[in-house]
């Protein structure tokens, strides 16, 4: 009899840690949001979209890395603020993906990671971004 | 014809005869299962043609590397000029064709040995195996790394810098060793399975499962160690899909270990053996899938680009997988089994409980790694961070250090609790001074205190066993128990590393020492590189709380070829923790009244001081044609257009222009603003389509501004631990594969 006790120990165990693990999924899933729905997300959001030419800043004194990214389907524009190093193949980059919260107050996204996704120029791209 | 003719013969050739000879030796295998055993003659022969066959094309492949065989779309694509030929080397695996030839190529190698090995299950597990080559097989058939471009050009694309490392030269290879040995106890069991001859294959699968576990481990913290030393984000593993790609397999494949000891010694877990098998195997594919199909393309920093081979992919996960399954479901019911009468303190139990830790763990961070393609089906697709894996497997190696941390002296029929405590009594107190130590180091967490408690404990009474073993002359039995030291070292080294890491972001002036928590940092100067491939450092020096000083040299530089900023951090390795080093940013300041420097692309702009200043475009025809003079040989005018804003003010546009003199000389005029400020262009890089403008006057009075660098200071506590963990578990592992390669060489008998 106390086996059997054991296995249900053992299944109840199992399914608290099954729900403990789908609500940590919940918590620190990052989904993929169009500009107007990150402007609206409190949370840390991912979006995509492909470098607007011309936009790209670097400031020499706050050491801030400013650029607009560009939806490709609905034409709209969000600019994002990076702190850190610029990736290696930032300005080849034919699609941006920023991870981080929007910012209201400056109206830009401030990225606390980026993804840069170049022309298959290197298949085995390996960059790791600074975050 | 046209197809024939766009492919480099000798390479292709070898390729499709690789092809031939696998079909039949797949052919002579499925005749000696028949009966026929002249057959079993022929499919050894025609295996031993395709393992040639293969090494000859990945020679091929080698040698037009090593030649810049640039009319090879391959060679072209990951290869130059410019590259020492131990990177022409990497450029091998740097590809997808060329990855999944160097994993066929060990694929075929291990095959001759498992040949052999396999005794008397030779044809089925063979032809199993020769199966899940044929998956590759075909792929690289049909993705030909044999293309040839209609001209030869004269320099490749060059290799991705990030890749030009040396621990990127000897990383992918180990890593595919590992991926073709996760085909051979898969192998086993499916033939296993199939032939209803359940008995024998743990015995014989044994010390390829410890193989192909040892090396993926192996090559995981080997990848780990590259991205620490090179990458310069500061850690060694991102949970990353392809990071997590090559972590899954390694977890099944270390509950198959463990699920096969147990097979041995106690004869339980005849039925879930198969699974785990199963499982590994399965979780390479999907990982391969997941990484090559480019479903990630927007999730990872390093997913594969789509080759279109997606639908091979599915279709070759959809065959094992399905018959795996069918496979189970007959079969399984069908094995004897022995009840589980253990009691809850012995060996069984633990394992039993390890097994479900593993399993659960690879289920948690398959689930994770699949989080865009789960939540694409609902509105937005996502991803989840770091934050979920640390999260979900802290509990899971909680529980595992709990179990390493008694298992050596649990019997398989129990051991009572008073005799258990008194065998592990010194550990103990060791363990509870370690996590004093801990907490005492302002460690609070109460998970945290009880891992490195555990972690220390399974160090102290695995290392107390395999003392006792070596004393009493059975070493050999002691890989287990010296693996688990290693484990033990590498929890307490994985958690203090990341979990404790103190990382301050800082801006050092030249010259000014500056403190950065307990160390006392001065930027000596900015170091520029000698040699031609030489890369450019900052000299940094450190002074520690002890007064000890060192010169950090970290590196930053742009790749010449690409023009990529590359970043190398320093490391200084301690004996309780690593001084990381990285630089960020660096400013190489003015001196007084000099002009400002601005570099800018073509199209770029940037502020300074209240002005915007905007360089437009270049302008060819500033003074007559600059290429026809430049093809004339007479002096060359370029001109930029750039536009100036001070403030709100009108928007001035200027036209500098740039003069070279076939001497050599150059000379560029100022053009001046309204206000008295002047602009001239400093330099032209034409391959980055950039402009160096010197501008003057517009800080007002300009005073020196010193060289900037901003940096990255942190501290790694016992990340040594880590790295010297997997020597030790390295070591186990070995002893480990002695032992069982010894008892699976033995002929035929009942297990113990």
């Amino acid at each position: 009899m106390k086996r059997r006790y054991y296995y249900i120990l053992g299944v109840v165990l199992l399914i608290g840690f099954a729900g403990f693990a789908l609500a940590s999924f919940r918590q620190t899933l990052t989904p993929y949001v169009s500009f107007d729905a990150a402007r609206h997300e409190g949370r840390t959001v991912q979006v995509a979209g492909a470098l607007v030419n011309n936009s790209t800043s670097y400031d020499l004194d706050s050491k801030s890395l400013r650029f607009t990214l560009k939806d490709p389907k609905t034409g709209e524009e969000l600019p994002i603020r990076y702190h850190g190093l610029r990736p290696a193949n930032f300005d080849d980059a034919i699609s941006i993906v920023a991870i981080g919260t929007y910012d209201a107050k400056r109206q830009e996204l401030a990225a606390a990671k980026l993804l840069v996704k170049c022309p298959s120029k290197y298949q085995g791209q390996e960059v790791k971004t600074y975050s | 014809m046209h197809y024939l003719s766009s492919l480099y013969l000798p390479g292709a050739v070898t390729l499709w005869c690789a092809l031939i000879f696998a079909l039949a030796a797949l052919w002579g295998y499925v005749q000696a299962l028949r009966g026929d055993d002249s057959a079993r003659e022929f499919a050894r022969r025609a295996y031993g043609f395709f393992a040639a066959a293969i090494v000859l094309t990945a020679w091929v492949m080698f040698i037009l590397l090593l030649r810049r065989d640039f009319r090879i779309q391959y060679v072209y694509s990951y290869s130059g000029l410019d590259l020492p030929w131990f990177y022409q080397l990497t450029a091998f695996w740097a590809g997808q064709k060329g990855s999944f030839l160097i994993w066929l190529f060990w694929g075929a190698l291990l095959g001759l040995p498992l040949r052999r090995a396999a005794r008397k299950a030779e044809a089925p597990v063979m032809g199993v195996y020769l199966l899940t080559l044929l998956g590759l097989l075909f792929i690289l058939v049909r993705e030909n790394p044999f293309m040839m471009l209609a001209q030869t050009p004269p320099d490749g694309k060059g290799l991705n810098p990030l890749l030009q490392n040396n621990w990127m030269v000897i990383h992918p290879p180990i890593m595919f060793i590992g991926y073709a040995a996760s085909a051979i106890p898969f192998s086993f069991a499916i033939s296993a399975l199939w032939r209803r001859d359940t008995t024998d294959w743990s015995r014989r699968a044994f010390p390829w499962a410890l193989l192909g576990f040892l090396v993926l481990g192996t090559a995981i913290l080997m990848g780990g160690y590259w991205a620490y030393t090179t990458l310069g984000w500061g850690g060694y593993w991102g949970w990353d899909p392809v990071e997590n790609s090559s972590l899954i397999p390694f977890i099944f494949a270390t509950a198959l270990i463990h699920g096969l000891y147990m097979e041995r010694t106690r004869g339980r877990f005849r039925r879930v053996n198969f699974v785990f098998a199963g499982l590994w195997y399965m979780s390479v594919l999907y990982g391969t899938f997941l990484t090559r199909s480019g479903v990630l393309a927007d999730f990872s920093v390093h997913s594969f680009v789509d080759l279109g081979i997606s639908g091979w992919l599915i279709g070759l996960m959809a065959f094992f997988g399905l018959t795996t399954l069918f496979l189970l479901i007959t079969r399984l019911r069908t094995i004897p089994t022995s009840r589980n009468e253990d009691p809850l303190l012995s060996r069984g139990s633990f394992l039993m409980l390890a097994s479900i830790a593993f399993i659960v763990s690879g289920v948690v961070i398959t689930f994770g790694t699949s989080a865009p393609l789960l939540t694409a089906f609902l509105k937005n697709p996502g991803q989840v961070g770091p934050d979920f894996y640390n999260r979900v497997n802290l509990p899971i190696a909680v529980l595992i250090a709990f179990l390493l941390s008694l298992v050596p002296y649990l019997k398989w029929k129990g051991t009572p609790l008073k005799r258990l405590l008194r065998a592990i009594s010194i550990p103990a107190v060791l363990a509870v001074a370690a996590a004093g130590v801990a907490v005492h180091l302002g460690v609070t967490n109460p998970l945290h205190v009880a891992f490195v408690l555990l972690a220390a404990l399974a160090l102290g009474t695995n290392f107390q066993r395999t003392a006792g073993l070596i004393r009493r002359g059975a070493l050999r039995q002691a890989g287990g128990y010296l693996a688990h030291i290693g484990v033990g070292m590498m929890f307490i080294g994985f958690l203090a590393s990341s979990a404790y890491d103190h990382s301050t972001k800082v801006t050092l002036v030249q010259g000014q020492p500056q403190q950065v928590g307990d160390l006392n940092l001065t930027f000596v100067r900015f170091v520029p590189h000698t040699t031609p491939r030489g890369r450019d450092s900052m000299l940094i020096k450190v002074v520690r709380p002890n007064g000890s000083t060192y010169n950090a040299y970290p590196e930053m530089f742009l790749n010449q070829r690409t023009q990529q900023l590359m970043v190398h951090p320093h490391v200084r390795t301690l004996p309780l923790q690593d001084l990381y080093i990285s630089p960020i940013e660096f400013d190489p300041g003015t001196a007084a009244n000099a002009p400002r420097q601005v570099e800018l692309r073509q199209g770029e702009s940037t502020t300074l001081n209240g002005y915007t200043i905007h360089f437009v475009r270049f302008d060819l025809h500033a003074s007559g044609n600059a290429l026809a003079e430049m093809q004339s040989g007479k002096p060359v005018t370029v001109g930029a257009v750039v536009q100036i804003q001070k403030g709100d003010g009108e928007v001035q546009e200027l036209h500098p222009v740039y003069r070279f003199f076939p001497n050599g000389d150059a000379e560029a005029p100022p053009v001046q603003l309204s206000g008295g400020e002047l602009v001239r262009i400093g330099a032209i890089n034409t391959s980055a389509s950039a402009i160096h403008l010197d501008v003057v006057g517009m800080a007002s009075p300009q005073k020196a501004k010193p060289a900037e660098l901003a940096v990255d200071v942190s501290h790694k506590p016992l990340i040594q631990l880590v790295w010297f963990g997997l020597y030790v578990v390295l070591a186990g592992g070995l002893l480990a594969i002695s032992h069982r390669l010894g008892l699976a060489l033995e002929p035929e008998q009942e297990p113990t």
